[in-house]
């Protein structure tokens, strides 16, 4: 009788209870690590933030055009809290994913090796993407500009078409560095692209001929007419 | 220790030469048409009103490649003017030398200001280089104020044509007026007089690897020597005729260059202009006689029409700068007639403080910021023609009066909009 208690009833509760020391001696691991993550990466912020501000950071930014960005999304930080924060939020992640690793389980532990082999591209393609959208802004701003200042008849036009060449390469180099179908994206793209220019060129070409005429004429051929010359000097 | 921005033989030569109480700067770049007589007026002015003071010519050159520095070598004084002038107790010198650093007139003026120094020049005379208008009389009225009248920085002061100079007339001259509260009329006039303590204090500014040394060196000046509590004056130097500029220089890189240094000047001095109300005239020195102007022909058509495209097609961008009212009579004002088209003072003034706003607040790159202006400017100039059509120069005089004082009356608002400190957000 003594023997089958053992067996039946002391046994199983003993294994149980050290699996659940073992586990939760891992629970306690788990959240070591992300209390060190958490006060690791709130003092890492402080030093980025510290150390940006130092170098001027913001006000490059600014100069780069992303400080007025961010203000505009209504983020009311600075450029440098923004970087701290974010060198604050890899920390976290690590320590929780360390955590999650430490664990010992296979599931986790796939997970943990599947992210941080993801990782780098992950951020590149975020990476790719901020920059591509701020140079789309940019250049398309500066087409506007400069052909609105040159009296060119379709200054928006030409500045709308910049801006989406622009982010249209921007999102296919995204998708690439995610590696989603690269090959069914690039050529999505081209299909697209040249079907989109070839649209154009025969709407125009059928549907405005005189419009296009005279558009030609009015760029390439000399005016007509005597027109008052201008000397005024502005300086 | 101070970076030394003179080559060694040109050290030698001053050294040489000893103190001077004089120095006339020349700077120039492929002027070799202009400057032999630019030299040869220079030589009559200091013989003829300053023969017992020591004096020197410099021409600082930017690598001309058309033989400008050999035509300053050759030129000579007339030897009959010389004799009529009188016999001087000095000879007057010439020193040809590159200037140093960035390419621009900045770093020549920097190159002059680093001589006057190491000479211990008490005066300084600044002409351009491709003036056909320049006469010896010039050199007395931008160095007698600062020999005998103690002033630090004479300011030109021309008769100019109507259409001449409307980037100084709507913007430069009002807002220049506006800020720092006297009234220079000609802030970038290129000619000027500097004393050589100016000189001195100049040369140790921090600005000589920024686009003071580029291009913004005269607006630079000017409101650096009014700021700074200098004593300042105008001289009448009569007209101002110089050599074509390219006909093909980009108007919205001028506005760059000279409003965005005015914008960015704005920002350098904020702590004295927010505490200036009103204007005084700066001493008109020199006798103001009359000018034969020859006409300017403007073609209006084409500027409305830049304006009209303008509020059209910059729309997404000018919502950005202006306000709500502002963007709504500016697409009033480009919904008329060209007989009726009128750009108010009042909206004209808003709306460059609300770009100088903007510009301070970084709302969007500088440099389009700026560029963004022409349209709007060119609708000024439309209005501001139509206006004088048939103005003689003194009612034309008045409407400049006019409009700076509108600058001066909504200056209130440019300082209840201006924020106290940028970059404070966490």
């Amino acid at each position: 009788m003594k023997e089958f208690w053992q067996q039946t009833v002391l046994t199983p509760l003993r294994e149980l209870g050290q699996q659940a020391l073992s586990s939760l001696s891992s629970l306690v691991g788990v959240l070591i690590l992300i209390l060190l993550g958490l006060v690791v990466g709130w003092l890492a912020k402080e030093l980025v933030y510290r150390a940006l501000r130092l170098l001027q950071f913001d006000r490059f930014c600014d100069r780069l055009g992303v400080g007025p960005e961010i203000e505009r999304l209504g983020v009311a930080r600075s450029c440098s809290y923004l970087a701290g924060q974010v060198v604050q939020g890899i920390i976290i992640l690590t320590a929780l994913l360390a955590g999650l690793n430490a664990m010992r389980s296979p599931w986790t532990q796939n997970l943990v090796e599947r992210f941080f082999l993801y990782l780098p591209h992950l951020l590149a393609a975020l990476v790719i993407l901020v920059l591509g959208t701020l140079i789309s802004r940019f250049l398309g701003r500066s087409v506007l500009i400069a052909a609105v200042n040159e009296n060119m008849p379709s200054a928006r036009l030409l500045a709308s078409l910049t801006r989406i060449f622009v982010m249209a390469l921007t999102i296919v180099a995204a998708l690439d560095e995610l590696g989603i179908s690269r090959t069914t994206i690039i050529v999505t793209f081209a299909i697209l692209f040249g079907g989109l220019v070839t649209a154009a060129a025969i709407a125009f070409g059928l549907g405005a001929r005189e419009l296009a005429r005279d558009l030609l004429q009015s760029q390439f051929r000399p005016r007509r007419g005597p027109e008052v010359e201008d000397q005024t000097r502005h300086l | 220790m101070a970076e030394e921005i003179l080559k060694e033989h040109v050290k030698e030569e001053l050294s040489a030469l000893g103190p001077v109480e004089i120095i006339v700067g020349i700077p120039s770049y492929n002027n070799a048409q202009t400057i032999g007589h630019v030299v040869k007026a220079a030589q009559a002015g200091l013989l003829n009103y300053f023969p017992d003071r020591k004096a020197l010519i410099v021409n600082s050159d930017g690598g001309s490649k058309d033989g400008t520095p050999q035509v300053v070598e050759q030129t000579s004084v007339d030897a009959h003017s010389l004799m009529l002038v009188s016999h001087p107790l000095y000879p007057v010198h010439r020193l040809t030398t590159p200037y140093h650093g960035l390419p621009g007139k900045g770093s020549a003026f920097r190159t002059l200001f680093r001589i006057a120094e190491v000479a211990q020049a008490r005066a300084l005379a600044v002409v351009d280089a491709d003036l056909r208008s320049i006469t010896p009389e010039w050199f007395h009225l931008l160095l007698q104020p600062l020999l005998a009248l103690e002033f630090d920085y004479v300011a030109p002061y021309y008769k100019r044509h109507k259409y001449d100079g409307t980037i100084t007339n709507s913007i430069v001259y009002p807002l220049t007026r506006v800020l720092y509260g006297r009234r220079i009329c000609q802030p970038i006039g290129g000619e000027f007089g500097i004393s050589g303590r100016l000189a001195g204090h100049f040369l140790r500014r921090d600005v000589w690897n920024t686009d003071v040394a580029r291009y913004g060196i005269d607006i630079w000046m000017t409101t650096t020597a009014i700021a700074e509590n200098f004593k300042v004056c105008q001289s009448y130097l009569g007209a101002k005729i110089h050599d074509p500029k390219d006909p093909g220089s980009d108007l919205s890189a001028m506005l760059v260059q000279v409003v965005g240094s005015v914008f960015s000047l704005m920002e350098t001095y904020d702590s004295v202009w927010r505490n200036v109300l009103g204007s005084l005239p700066a001493p008109l020195l020199g006798f103001p006689f009359e000018v034969g102007l020859g006409p300017m022909p403007i073609n209006v058509q084409r500027t409305l029409a830049s304006f009209q495209q303008g509020v059209r097609d910059l729309l997404p961008i000018y919502e950005k700068v202006l306000t709500l009212q502002q963007l709504r009579e500016l697409e009033a004002c480009a919904a008329q007639p060209m007989h009726q088209f009128v750009l108010e003072d009042e909206l004209w003034v808003a709306v460059i403080y609300s770009f100088a706003l903007a510009y301070h607040r970084r709302v969007f790159d500088r440099e389009h910021l700026v560029r963004s202006i022409t349209p709007l400017y060119l609708g000024w100039v439309t209005s501001f023609a139509r206006q004088t059509e048939n103005e003689t120069p003194a009612q034309v005089d008045a409407r400049i009066e006019r409009l700076c004082l509108v600058y001066e009356q909504l200056k209130p608002y440019l300082i209840n909009q201006w924020p106290l400190k940028t970059g404070e957000k966490r």
